[in-house]
């Protein structure tokens, strides 16, 4: 049954990302500029820009040029860049996508545990003053405005205490050798700790402003279904048995809560991973949000389309790997 | 007491992670020490390409000139031109014939050996790709000889009085023909230089290090790195922490201040000729109407946008020629003085418009590639024309790939913002291209005046500077009266810098000269 249920769920996800591909497609080519002129110049004479143009197979109807990308993605071929030494479009990616990796990774670890911390808490204590304090955060957070938040405390922690630094992802000299291109990884892989706490120090203050950012929701929905956990009966039979309240609270309550908002951390996930363009703009975060946003600029239409699909897929998958987790902790979904 | 003990085992696991992270964090400040043979610089400027066949931006240019060099280039603090990779030159009798003596021995990074054959070779795909700064090699030479192996000739089309000025901009720069090909541009880090590039990963970090095979004198640092910040906060955030020595394009005009006031860090200023103006499309309607551009070169308020955006940093100009470069007159402020709105309003309506017809405009401008405080510039221009009572003024704006590579060569826009970074240092770079019937349709202006064009030929090829001064004088004029473009205001260059940095020179060339610097 969860085999069947997998490859349903892998079905659905075709015609899913071949909409998501068409409609990008289809928007790059309607949106004013042109490659062509952005590559060349003002000045090139007629045969250049043609040649150019043909060479990009601009000069294809539409429909061609569609068919064209599709097979080459089929293979695997994303394209190349139509700026700056036509690099492949993958090569680009793999450029931006660790840092955007390292950074979701510990934003979603800090958000994830403000989160689930404080909505329990403020499920266990309904109503008391640290409930509203709790939904007070949960409000407040979510309408932060990210550069703001990241500058109090660059301003705080880099600027007068001097312990963190203000941007970028580790100091001149101190890159650890890439084996993953995420710094923490390959510092520890090379056994090279300087580099693991450059890189580390570096990572503090974007991951907790963008953690921070959207832990606010975990805080309302992990309350919310807590709420309607503690409940249950069974909770009531749990702590009649005099089991402690904090195994009722955070191994059975929480545990059976946990469902919805795994969907929701997935979700938040797969978001972060198609790049936080505030955060990297006030971080000097070089991810894939200020890379998407800067080829958007320059109508490279290529790498956007490339890096749109791959965050797709990125997305596609995690929703997989979500359902199937949902359907792996929760018996009664492979069955529906 | 089970319950306890799994308290206290919490608590030692908590501290024994904490006092591990403390001590390695404390073995990382020791070991991590900034070599004192670093100087780390701030920007929020790019690099578009390096590639001297399609550079044609200020930073660009700048690394370039540390990682490459022209046959003659600028002696610091001067604009005097000195020999650069060619130790002589001779000119014809004529004037069209310009032949330079290479110094021997000198290679690229990559081995490729430096002889008149490269330099003939680099000139030619100059030609051939003809991008966008390729015109300050195609509208002059004729074609490249080679002499022997270290003598080159450059025929011109014409004597041009300023040649040696173009020769030491970045179009004419020797490349090595293994490191780019010949068909298109492509970034390379192959120089020639006093630096070498060893890193460049795109907008985050540019790592440069002594090129030991420099025939010059060596730079005082050994490693030059350029951190690419997103935004001004971030860079001066990063200066005030110390994170960088040098914090340069560029900061906030209220960042500059509140550094200048703090006393922490060294402010150092210069005049630069880089200069601000509004283009008006001259061949459609409706600035084909004369009257039209001379209501607004009368209507803008030059003082309200440097004092209120740029908070004096700037200063109004009234020429397109910079103030301090030979030849300049305050045309505007002579034809229209700093401001008359009665004349605005005469000439709007002589040519039918009211306060109940207004002539209504759309302004365009590009909101970053010029800093952040261009939809500043912009708001108060509208505000500024709006005074009138007879303008109405829409604010538009696209990105910069959009607003140079289409926008302005196809004219979709009828009044823009725009500015310039000379490319050498005479007055005919700020009056040819934008005035030359030949040249001006690819900065938008379509403007078409015989007589100007018949004095800027002229001022090209006359051989004194008194000759020149009088027509460059006369063409000023005539643009106040015609008012194809409207000068703004001049920049002045801003670096701010820790108090142990040495050898920074700001000169007219306005390119930082990385290999002078250093920490005392």
């Amino acid at each position: 049954m969860l085999k069947a249920y997998l490859i349903k769920r892998v079905l659905m996800a075709i015609p899913t990302l071949f909409i998501l591909l068409t409609i990008i497609f289809l928007i790059m080519r309607v949106l004013p500029g042109n490659p062509v002129a952005a590559i060349v110049g003002t000045k090139a004479p007629p045969e250049v820009i043609q040649s150019v143009t043909r060479r990009l197979g601009l000069d294809q109807p539409y429909h061609i040029q569609y068919i064209n990308y599709l097979s080459n993605l089929l293979r695997g071929d994303l394209g190349r860049s139509m700026i700056w030494g036509r690099r492949p479009v993958i090569d680009e990616i793999m450029d931006h996508f660790p840092a955007t990796l390292e950074l979701s990774i510990s934003a979603f670890i800090v958000s994830v545990l403000i989160g689930i911390i404080t909505g329990t808490e403020a499920s266990r204590r309904f109503r008391s003053k640290l409930d509203q304090v709790f939904r007070f955060y949960g409000i407040v957070t979510y309408s932060l405005f990210i550069p703001w938040l990241g500058i109090m405390l660059q301003l705080i922690f880099s600027v007068y205490l001097k312990l963190l630094p203000v941007g970028g992802r580790i100091d001149p000299f101190m890159e650890p050798q890439r084996i993953t291109g995420l710094y923490l990884l390959d510092s520890i892989l090379t056994l090279n700790i300087p580099s693991f706490f450059n890189a580390l120090s570096h990572l503090i203050l974007p991951s907790i402003t963008l953690g921070v950012y959207i832990s606010g929701v975990f805080t309302r929905t992990v309350r919310s279904n807590m709420l309607e956990v503690l409940r249950r009966d069974f909770i009531t039979a749990a702590r009649a048995r005099g089991i402690p309240e904090n195994i009722v609270i955070y191994r059975h309550a929480l545990k059976n809560a946990f469902i919805p908002i795994l969907t929701m951390m997935g979700l938040q996930f797969a978001l972060l991973l198609a790049g936080a363009v505030l955060t990297e703009t006030t971080f000097s975060w070089p991810g894939m949000g200020t890379f998407l946003l800067e080829r958007i600029m320059y109508r490279d239409y290529t790498t956007v389309q490339g890096t749109v699909v791959f965050i797709a897929l990125l997305i596609v998958s995690i929703s997989l790997l979500v359902d199937v987790m949902y359907a792996y902790l929760d018996p009664r979904i492979r069955f529906r | 007491m089970p319950g306890m003990k799994k308290v206290y085992l919490v608590i030692l696991l908590v501290v024994i992670i904490a006092a591990a992270i403390g001590l390695g964090y404390y073995w990382y400040q020791q070991v991590y020490v900034k070599p004192r043979e670093v100087i780390i610089l701030g920007t929020i400027d790019k690099i578009t390409v390096l590639d001297p066949a399609k550079a044609y931006d200020f930073f660009t240019w700048e690394v370039l000139n540390n990682i490459g060099e022209g046959l003659l280039k600028y002696k610091p603090g001067t604009t005097e031109l000195v020999p650069g990779l060619a130790e002589s030159y001779e000119v014809s009798e004529d004037g069209r014939v310009y032949t330079f003596k290479l110094r021997k021995g000198l290679k690229f990074t990559d081995g490729t050996p430096l002889d008149a054959e490269v330099v003939k070779w680099s000139i030619e795909r100059q030609m051939h790709l003809n991008l966008d700064p390729s015109w300050l090699v195609t509208a002059f030479v004729e074609k490249v000889e080679v002499i022997d192996k270290y003598t080159v000739a450059f025929h011109l089309k014409r004597p041009i009085a300023y040649f040696p000025a173009l020769v030491a901009t970045v179009p004419y720069f020797p490349v090595s023909p293994k490191a780019y090909p010949w068909d298109e541009a492509k970034d390379s880090t192959v120089g020639i230089g006093p630096y070498k590039v060893v890193k460049w990963v795109r907008d985050v970090e540019l790592r440069l290090e002594v090129n030991p095979d420099y025939y010059g004198p060596k730079p005082k640092t050994k490693y030059f790195i350029i951190k690419f910040y997103k935004d001004a906060t971030a860079l001066k955030m990063a200066l005030e922490a110390g994170e960088i020595d040098i914090a340069w394009r560029e900061l906030l005009p209220t960042d500059i201040i509140a550094l200048k006031k703090g006393g922490k860090f060294n402010v150092i200023d210069a005049p630069s000729p880089y200069i601000r103006y509004i283009v008006l499309r001259c061949n459609q309607p409706p600035f084909d109407d004369v009257r039209l551009r001379r209501a607004i070169a009368a209507a803008v308020d030059r003082d309200r946008i440097c004092e209120k955006v740029f908070k004096g940093l700037v200063t109004p100009l009234y020429s397109m020629v910079p103030m301090g470069m030979w030849s300049h007159i305050d045309a505007f402020k002579d034809e229209y003085g700093e401001r008359n709105l009665e004349l605005a309003r005469k000439l709007l309506r002589e040519a039918g418009f009211s306060e109940d017809n207004k002539f209504k405009i759309e302004l365009w401008y590009t909101p970053t590639h010029y800093g952040t405080t261009e939809a500043d510039v912009a708001a108060l221009i509208k505000e500024s024309l709006e005074e009138t009572g007879m303008i109405e003024v829409e604010l538009k704006s696209a990105e910069w790939a959009t607003y140079a590579a289409e926008y302005i060569a196809k004219g979709v826009m009828p009044i823009f913002l725009l500015g310039w970074y000379p490319d050498y240092i005479d007055p005919d770079n700020y009056l040819t291209p934008f005035l030359h019937s030949e040249h001006c349709g690819h900065l938008g202006v379509f403007y078409n005046n015989s007589e100007v064009d018949e004095l800027l030929e002229e001022a090209m090829v006359k051989p004194t500077i008194e000759e020149r001064q009088e027509r460059y004088e006369e063409v000023q004029r005539i643009l106040a009266r015609d008012a194809p473009l409207i000068p703004l205001f001049q920049g002045k260059l801003f670096l701010v810098c820790k108090k142990n940095i040495r050898g920074v020179v700001l000169d007219p060339v306005m390119l930082l000269r990385y290999y002078l610097i250093y920490k005392s």
